[in-house]
């Protein structure tokens, strides 16, 4: 409205008007985006608050307050007792802390005046409002860290997304070549069986694969973490292929003609002209990586020093006393690392998965 | 123009060098061995970690293959006639259907939204919106599924606490059969992030000449979208919709560790892969999970060639005539 | 930027692949033991377990123990079913109940037994009868046993002014009048009623109760799955006909859902999922009673593991449980133990390691599971343990004296039938129908008909 009101004022300049237009446009939209990323990580204020809550705080929050506040309490003979804020008949709203609970009447003390003993108090205790304080507790995160050994954690989850990253980068590359530039028998067929694969349930090949892992020794290390992804990805064997066939053929040609094998096409030609698409499938696996839990689940069974992240905060969600404040604190601390390389990332990303067309 | 232009170029020389060749064959040859050491890492994965293990388990769905019992028999289409007798495996298939009616129509009108929303020149910050809308998916799955169970909780929750508030008698989305499908679509409104970036990336691929052109012609924003950015962008649209229904056919995740491998309340959210996963683990039935494996390959793959027919129809292809 | 990161991420590979140059092989034999499929997975656990497994080498050169913990409860049925198909069982499972137990195949022990002139005398006969095979072999020895009990909140008897239930058996109730009825579940129902209580401080009795808006509950059967609730409520053997493969559900099991659905959604004193997986009783883990807003909870021994919030928060004490509705008392009880895989390779060396775990391992294992030993002469050990941790004077005695009433091996809550896990999942989908919101409005009698003809089906299923 404001924006839509200013432009009629502003009508005598034609360029002040515009500008003014621009300025509109972008607020609103600004704001709707606001909207939309407020409703959309509105779970994620949940997340971060519940992080640095205590078991009792999560609890006192689901009938009260969202905020992690702590309830001030009074150490009355040895044992500490929740402060209200208790009106009595002549007005006077007290902060008195309870000791005995009742029904009908409960019993308080006055920290101020404790030696007056206890004050008995007529009514339902459970309206009281208790008198309480903001108190996060941010040691959540420096006792989920030492706990789950997270350096350790951490180290592991890198190596195992970054080797399988260069793995899968390097192996995909070379099939996507062959796929946009070979004159290969039977190659769209082969294409078809390649993006068949995608459609597999991964429960299809579980147990085969699992006894040959088991077979050769690798279960209990990181090897079946890794090394299928030096076989490369159908995913990104097709994301590459799709950049590979938009660029033109001119380059390559006059690098044959020049003496070049195709080899050096790519690594010459080809991939300074993709990083981008490099960029955005490595991204992909290292995402995929650290979110990876199955495998790594069942294949470091046992392995506690070769764990990683996704299957580490498991140990907080012990079934019989799990930490809901130790899981969040982790996972925050989880994700601080893929989003930075994402938010440096982006605009390179973002060139590189432009999905031209599927059917070639 | 020019990217379409080479896109169509190359696809078409392509083509010309494999239909007709013109000099040698030697130099054909060497270009297929070439082909052949490219591809070559992939067809070794290929065979030794899909294709065998297909193989393998295409062998066990004719097997009584059973965690308690050591010895393999076979025994014939047991398994295979079973799927049709089982009736949980009916369940499960009509859970992940109707979840996959739900959520693809989600999982492809959310991230267009977003997208288009990112997309706009008037937007101020874009870089960081973009790394607000992703970073949900990078949320480990533990984690995700405690702060909905919590989210969603139908005494504490802050969407019913927020819906209470403006007047809604909100249900208890997780306790409740009705609502547990609706309540793991918005789960899984968390899990667009990837189709928002595939489909922003493209938009922002389509050449501005088509829209200075259609600006000439007087169009506005609404019709430039609709005529313009839409059929341009239509093949990632297609992208997603494929990867969309593959992933709905293999979700498997959030409702196991929601539901604690149950599906509940009662076979509500009883997935196709959980009974999969069950029947194949927790009731070691190796033989018949198998089975199962097979059934959801061919139903996916069913969809997805139903997919591919319908993409001629409505998928523009820049480099097409 | 290119070449830089590619000489990175060599120098990653080259260091990983020095990570990985092959272990020297051991002379000892290798026994592996996993953890996971009760209890066992909690950070305190893992480390007595490590604990155990030190020991242990450290005084058996030719063992080899090695110890694979599964993440969580949640994964290890899955963890251990992948490693038996794969072909590479672990040599020993444990702690796991009677329910985890019936889903492998377990070595007999028998031979084992007979052999080492292994001592059994050490333990309850009747107990034995819980691990015998059809064909007179044992599948384990017990290494802990979990009476039920009643955990009652002493601070919300207190608030309501009500009398404590009683910790004898053969005890009747006071009620707050000064009558005295029988301690049986009708009693049980009444008590709960009262100590149900609603955010304006009105109990369940009253007319403007708000069942929207509890903020305690009366009574809880914690953790428990359907049938141990029916065991509770009144124990029967005929849940299912060996000779005549018929299953069918008891007259007194139909009465007993009846009861269970009238508590949850009459008179609301039991909570439903929705209050159960809230964040004020939980969030999500259905460990309820610790919360301290629940006023009784009907469970294992075991829970004593999982108490330790209560500490410093409110007082808990048993009570003997209420008498089922044939007016007798009956204890529905748990019992873990390890055992030894069918496919283990070298099961002397595995028997070697289960009598440790079974008798030397017990004082670091029992207070850390919350397990009540098998053993006579380590129980009085444990109470000690457990008193020291919950300080204000617990009513052990109460679980002692509920042994003598504990249920016959044929009528436990977890015995075995065809295809007993899919039964399992079963009775849970039952569970979660009755408890969900839906249940509200559920005909109870038809859902049980239509899930003991789907029992039938399941336990026909080759």
């Amino acid at each position: 409205m404001a924006s839509a009101t200013y432009s009629k004022t502003a009508n005598t300049s034609p360029y002040y008007s515009v500008q003014l237009r621009r300025f509109g446009t972008t607020a609103i939209i600004t704001l709707l985006a606001f909207t939309v990323a407020f409703a959309f990580l509105l779970p994620f204020g949940n997340m971060a608050l519940m992080a640095v809550k205590t078991p009792e705080q999560i609890t006192a929050s689901a009938t009260g307050l969202i905020w992690p506040m702590e309830a001030t309490t009074y150490n009355y003979d040895g044992k500490d007792y929740t402060v209200y804020e208790v009106p009595t008949e002549d007005g006077v709203v007290h902060e008195w802390a309870l000791i005995n609970k009742g029904r009908q009447t409960s019993e308080f003390v006055d920290p101020a005046n404790p030696d007056a003993g206890l004050i008995e108090w007529t009514g339902n205790w459970r309206g009281l409002n208790e008198v309480s304080t903001l108190r996060p507790h941010f040691e959540n995160f420096g006792i989920a860290w030492d706990m789950l050994d997270f350096p350790l954690l951490f180290r592991n989850t890198v190596t195992i997304a970054v080797v399988g990253m260069v793995g899968t980068i390097i192996s995909s590359i070379a099939v996507a070549y062959a796929f946009a530039r070979f004159p290969i028998p039977g190659k769209n067929f082969l294409f078809i069986i390649l993006i068949g694969t995608i459609i597999l349930p991964s429960q299809v090949t579980l147990i085969p694969t699992y006894a040959l892992f088991s077979k050769i020794g690798w279960t209990g290390t990181w090897l079946p973490l890794i090394v299928p992804h030096f076989f490369a990805n159908a995913y990104n064997v097709f994301l590459l292929r799709q950049f590979f066939l938009t660029l033109p053929r001119e380059l390559d040609e006059a690098a044959m003609i020049d003496g070049a094998n195709p080899l050096q096409v790519l690594i010459r030609i080809i991939i300074p002209q993709s990083w981008a698409a490099i960029v955005a499938v490595g991204l992909f696996h290292f995402v995929f990586a650290w979110n990876d839990y199955f495998n790594p689940l069942i294949y470091l069974l046992g392995k506690p020093d070769l764990q990683v992240i996704s299957v580490g905060v498991q140990i907080f969600n012990y079934q019989y006393g799990p930490r809901p404040q130790l899981v969040q604190a982790t996972s925050l601390m989880a994700l601080v690392l893929p989003l930075i390389i994402f938010f440096f990332a982006q605009r390179t990303f973002m060139r590189g998965v432009v999905i031209t067309g599927v059917e070639k | 123009m020019a990217t379409i232009d080479q896109t169509g170029a190359a696809a078409a020389r392509d083509e010309l060098i494999s239909a007709a060749p013109r000099r040698k064959s030697t130099l054909e040859q060497q270009q297929r061995r070439w082909g052949w050491i490219f591809l070559s890492p992939w067809i070794f994965g290929f065979v030794v970690f899909t294709a065998a293990p297909i193989v393998a388990s295409l062998i066990f769905t004719f097997t009584d293959f059973n965690l308690a019992n050591a010895e393999i028999t076979f025994v014939g289409l047991k398994n295979w006639e079973k799927l049709f007798s089982d009736p949980l495996t009916l369940t499960s298939l009509g859970v992940t259907l109707r979840f996959a009616v739900l959520a693809v129509p989600v999982g492809i009108l959310l991230p267009l939204g977003l997208a288009t929303m990112l997309n706009s020149k008037y937007l101020f910050g874009k870089r960081l919106w973009r790394t607000l809308f992703y970073m949900p998916y990078i949320v480990p799955v533990v984690s995700t599924v405690f702060i909905w169970q919590s989210f969603l909780n139908g005494q504490n929750g802050w969407l019913n606490r927020i819906l209470t508030m403006i007047g809604f008698n909100p249900p208890n989305w997780l306790q409740d059969e009705r609502w547990i499908l609706p309540a793991l679509i918005l789960v899984g409104v968390w899990g667009v992030g990837n189709a928002m970036l595939t489909i922003l990336a493209t938009m922002q691929g389509v050449p501005t000449e088509l829209y200075e052109a259609a600006s000439v012609d007087g169009a506005n924003a609404w019709v430039k979208w609709r005529n313009i950015t839409l059929p341009m962008i239509s093949p990632v649209i297609f992208y997603n919709l494929v990867l969309s229904v593959i992933g709905l056919m293999r979700y498997f995740d959030v409702p196991y560790i929601l539901t604690r491998g149950t599906g509940q309340p009662g076979t509500s959210a009883y997935f196709f892969n959980m009974h999969l996963y069950k029947t194949a683990f927790t009731y070691a039935d190796m033989g018949y999970g198998s089975a199962l494996a097979w059934l959801i390959f061919i139903v996916s793959m069913a969809l997805t060639i139903i997919l591919f027919a319908s993409a001629r129809r409505w998928v523009y292809y820049a480099s097409g005539d | 930027m290119s070449k830089k990161s590619v000489v990175v991420i060599l120098l990653v590979i080259a260091s990983l692949a020095l990570m990985m140059a092959p272990v020297a092989a051991q002379e000892p034999v290798t026994i592996t033991w996993f953890v996971g499929m009760g209890t066992g997975t909690s950070d305190q656990q893992i480390e007595a377990e490590n604990q155990v497994v030190a020991d242990f080498n450290a005084a058996h050169p030719e063992i080899n123990l090695e110890i694979n913990i599964a993440p969580s409860f949640e994964t290890a049925v899955d963890t251990i079913s992948t490693l038996i198909a794969a072909g590479t069982p672990p040599d020993i499972v444990g702690p796991v109940g009677v329910g985890g137990s019936n889903r492998y195949e377990w070595l007999d022990l028998k031979p084992l037994i007979d052999a080492s002139g292994y001592d059994l005398s050490g333990f309850d006969p009747e107990l034995l009868k819980l691990y015998e095979t059809n064909n007179g072999g044992y599948s384990a020895i017990p290494f802990a046993i979990y009476p039920s009990v009643m955990y009652f909140s002493r601070d919300l008897f207190d608030e309501a002014g009500l009398n404590y239930p009683p910790q004898t058996f053969d005890t009747p109730y006071v009620m707050p009048d000064g009558t005295e009825v029988p301690w049986n579940y009708e009693t049980v129902a009444e008590v709960a009623k009262i100590l149900t209580v609603d955010a304006n401080g009105a109990d369940a009795t009253m007319d403007d109760f708000d069942p929207e808006n509890i903020v305690q509950f009366g009574l809880n059967f914690q953790w428990a799955r359907i049938r141990l609730m029916w065991s509770d409520i009144q124990p029967e053997s005929t849940y299912y006909d060996w000779e005549t493969g018929q299953a069918s559900l008891p007259d007194s099991w139909r009465e007993a859902t009846h009861w269970l659905w009238n508590g949850i959604w009459t008179d609301h004193f039991i909570p439903n999922r929705t209050y159960a997986v809230s964040d004020a009783f939980g969030a999500g883990s259905d460990n309820v009673f610790q919360t301290g807003k629940i006023a009784m909870a009907i469970v294992p021994l075991w829970y004593t593991c999982c108490i330790g919030d209560s500490v410093g928060n409110f007082e808990w004490d048993f009570a003997v449980v209420p008498q089922s509705l044939d007016g007798e008392y009956h204890v529905a009880m748990d019992a873990d133990t390890f055992r030894i895989t069918e496919g283990s390779l070298h099961p002397e060396e595995a028997f070697t390691v289960i009598s440790y775990l079974l008798d030397e391992a017990v004082p670091l294992l029992a207070p850390t599971y919350g397990a009540f030993p098998a053993r006579a002469n380590y129980q009085q050990a444990w109470i000690d343990s457990q008193s020291e941790r919950y300080d204000w004077g617990v009513n052990w005695q109460v679980a002692i004296d509920s042994i003598p009433y504990v249920n016959p091996a044929g009528a436990h809550h977890e015995s075995n039938l065809p295809n007993w896990s899919q039964v399992y999942d079963r009775e849970y989908a039952l569970q979660t129908l009755m408890e969900g919101d839906t249940g509200a409005t559920m005909d109870v009698d038809a859902e049980l008909d239509t899930f003991i003809a789907d029992v039938q089906q399941i336990t026909e299923q080759q």
